[in-house]
């Protein structure tokens, strides 16, 4: 990403340029462009760029070969901007899919290392087409006549868990990172949310599985299709000297009021998104039982001080990082030290593969949130999916499906995973709309346009459908239950359309969710980086034209009215046991749909006049 | 001087970016009230309905946790206060 030299601040998205590599994999062609910015979302990056590039596409089937995945980095990725570290996956989804059948366009952002790397080759945007004949591996280095690109044999990778495939690769390119593929998206046809595992400093230094991950949508099972089984960046660290502001800047988001519910509460932190556990549980939130929470009080099993006396938890980060989200937890010895590394443990992949699976046993939780990252599925998507098949055949005592797992039986579940991850479960590996749909009990599927919920109830959530790439991670309305407690009409149109959206402007940045950086800071870091001065306004309008067209691009695969909708048990089966009385009736999300749609459909109109392609 | 209310990008986004809000209150408790009534889109953030400070939000002062039966902790000028949802996710 580069600004022209000019004397002084530049105004226009334009005059900005950036590298893209184009690979052909059918041919094993690479070949290199200089392109200019067309606005501002191409400026800022991510999907802002990526999804401009989705619309020229015409695509029925994600895996088809010419169906391109993107891969690429935000603005603020490899900067000096603490948590700039992302790289972003986009393309058409094997997963998220409407009710006509099209895939829909989708992106999954990652932190680690790769991103960072993969911008100090000078790449900014690798757009991957065809199919290879035989397994690859995309190796991008920066030389002194600039980036350069070739394919090598995967063959020696196939069927490694993810970090090890990381690790066997590490050996041949020092001073390099990776983004690769598990188990999972080798076997692309029966497992459609295949994750894309993302290299970290400890991981190369450990040798422990510590990846991280962009997750959600297949983009690992659409990496699979396509016969790329990972992508090396090889590149110097280019890390300068914040300037002044950018240090003040840095100074914030390390100690800061936006990181501290990530932060350990040594470091004046709440502990995590760990730490969810306690205020959820307090409105009986925490999902159970495929999100019906029991008001049973079992949640507090995995509560992090019931866990922390049996295990150690470490707290480690990415890459220049001073929040240390990740929470590793190592076994503790006898003698009270620090033993092997066991798993992550997020809340999300915690939740939904423990709590909501009816297991609260720690011992028996860490190893399938460990199992779900070494075969590289998405753990919302896969322990979902699961607790489906386990309300189902509780439903059915009589003619159980698949293994006849059962809320609780650990044992089982970590068959459902090891066959799910390995190519041989596809009724599990499809995800949970095609399951439902094939068993003709949609209702409690917990899912909206094919992506599973993550673990926030959907009893609280209205806004889950107007969320793009996955429920809590693109529409910022997944906490506001409980933290306001208002259920009118009013409130909900204005959490979706005027405050909500906004959630995804780091996914077009570069930077990581938990830096939580205030909006006026953004067009601070964007001039000190690149130049380009823009106000908080015209920030804030390019991250609201890349969500509609987003919304756009959804109608364009066949999303109709009835694709946005929440499962039906939701309105039709109100949990009691909820602290706070269930408010989304029929009545109440039809008001509420109305009134969305009358503000987006108005953008969409708008967008659409004003761009050939919107 | 005054003490300083640090806001979470949740709440500075609802009042056009403003991230830190000054306040004149004796203590914890009223300084967040003072919040609340300065900005009254924050009001249900700050507060909740039965008008007590929100349950769901976490405060530190000078960097430490204060729990909830602590917000009547008086503030000197230069304290800090910092506010947290204690549901953030990710």
């Amino acid at each position: 990403m580069r600004a022209p030299h000019a004397t002084g601040p530049i105004r226009d998205p334009t005059s900005v340029r950036y590298t893209r590599c184009t690979v052909d994999l059918t041919e094993g062609a690479v070949a290199f462009g200089d392109l200019a910015c067309r606005n501002l979302e191409d400026v800022l990056g991510g999907f802002g760029r990526s999804f401009q590039l989705l619309a020229e596409h015409t695509v029925t089937d994600a895996y088809a070969s010419d169906s391109p995945l993107v891969v690429n980095t935000g603005v603020l990725t490899g900067s000096s901007v603490m948590t700039g570290l992302r790289a972003y996956f986009s393309a058409y989804s094997p997963l998220k899919v409407s009710n006509a059948g099209l895939p829909a366009a989708m992106w999954s952002a990652g932190s680690g290392k790769f991103g960072s790397k993969l911008r100090w080759t000078g790449v900014d945007e690798i757009v991957i087409a065809g199919r290879s004949a035989q397994p690859v591996v995309l190796v991008l280095r920066a030389t002194s006549a600039g980036p350069s690109a070739e394919l090598v044999s995967a063959v020696p990778l196939l069927g490694l868990e993810c970090f090890r495939k990381i690790l066997a690769l590490q050996p041949d390119y020092p001073d390099a990172h990776f983004a690769v593929i598990g188990p999972a998206g080798e076997h692309f046809d029966a497992c459609y949310f295949g994750a894309v595992a993302l290299s970290t400093e400890n991981l190369l230094k450990t040798g422990d599985d510590k990846c991280r991950w962009a997750g959600r949508g297949g983009m690992g099972s659409v990496m699979g299709s396509k016969n790329l089984v990972g992508i090396v960046a090889q590149a110097p660290d280019q890390v300068v000297a914040p300037s002044p502001r950018i240090r003040a800047l840095n100074k914030d988001i390390a100690t800061g009021p936006g990181s501290r519910k990530f932060r350990e509460a040594s470091r004046g932190g709440l502990g995590g998104t760990w730490a969810n556990y306690e205020p959820l549980d307090r409105f009986a939130f925490v999902p159970q039982q495929n999100f019906r929470p029991q008001g049973d009080g079992r949640a507090r099993k995995m509560f992090r001080s019931a866990v922390e006396p049996e295990f150690i938890i470490k707290a480690e980060s990415c890459f220049k990082c001073g929040i240390n989200c990740h929470k590793n937890l190592y076994e503790r010895t006898a003698d009270g030290l620090r033993g092997a590394f066991r798993a992550k443990f997020d809340y999300e992949p915690l939740n939904l593969l423990s709590t909501n699976l009816g297991i609260d046993d720690p011992h028996a939780a860490w190893p399938l949130v460990a199992r779900v990252d070494q075969l590289g599925m998405d753990s919302i998507s896969i322990g979902t999916t699961i607790a489906y098949v386990l309300d189902y055949n509780t439903r059915h005592p009589d003619s159980p499906i698949l293994n006849g797992a059962r809320f609780g039986d650990a044992n089982k579940v970590a068959d459902l995973i090891e066959l799910a991850g390995t190519g041989r479960c596809p009724e599990v590996g499809r995800g949970v709309k095609r399951l439902s749909e094939q068993l003709g009990e949609p209702a409690y599927a917990m899912h909206c346009k094919g992506l599973e919920f993550p673990a926030y109830i959907p009893d609280t959530n209205p806004g889950y459908p107007w969320a793009i790439a996955g429920g809590h991670m693109s529409m910022a309305t997944y906490m506001l239950l409980a933290l306001e407690q208002d259920r009118s009409v009013d409130y909900w149109v204005k959490a979706i359309t005027e405050r909500g959206l906004y959630f995804v402007r780091d996914d077009l940045l570069g930077l990581c969710k938990f830096a939580m950086l205030n909006a006026e800071a953004a067009p601070l870091a964007l001039a000190e980086e690149v130049g380009l001065h823009v106000t908080r306004e015209e920030l804030l309008a390019a991250v609201r034209r890349a969500f509609i067209r987003a919304l756009w691009l959804e109608r364009k695969q066949g999303y109709e009215r009835a694709d946005y909708t929440l499962p039906a048990e939701v309105f039709d089966r109100p949990n009691p046991m909820l602290e706070i009385e269930p408010f989304i009736t029929r009545e109440f999300f039809g008001s509420l749909s109305e009134r969305v749609w009358a503000v987006f459909d108005r953008e969409i109109a708008d967008l659409e006049r004003t761009a050939t392609t919107p | 001087m005054s003490v300083r209310v640090r806001l979470p990008a949740l709440f500075a986004d609802r009042i056009g970016g403003v991230g830190v809000v000054d306040t004149t209150a004796p203590t914890v408790e009223g300084a967040l009230r003072e919040v609340g009534r300065r900005y009254p889109a924050l009001a249900t953030l700050v507060l909740a309905s039965d008008g007590r400070v929100n349950p769901v939000i976490v405060v530190f002062l000078n960097d430490r946790q204060l729990p909830a039966d602590r917000l009547g902790a008086p503030v000197r000028a230069g304290d800090e206060i910092d506010i947290v949802p204690a549901i953030e996710g990710g």
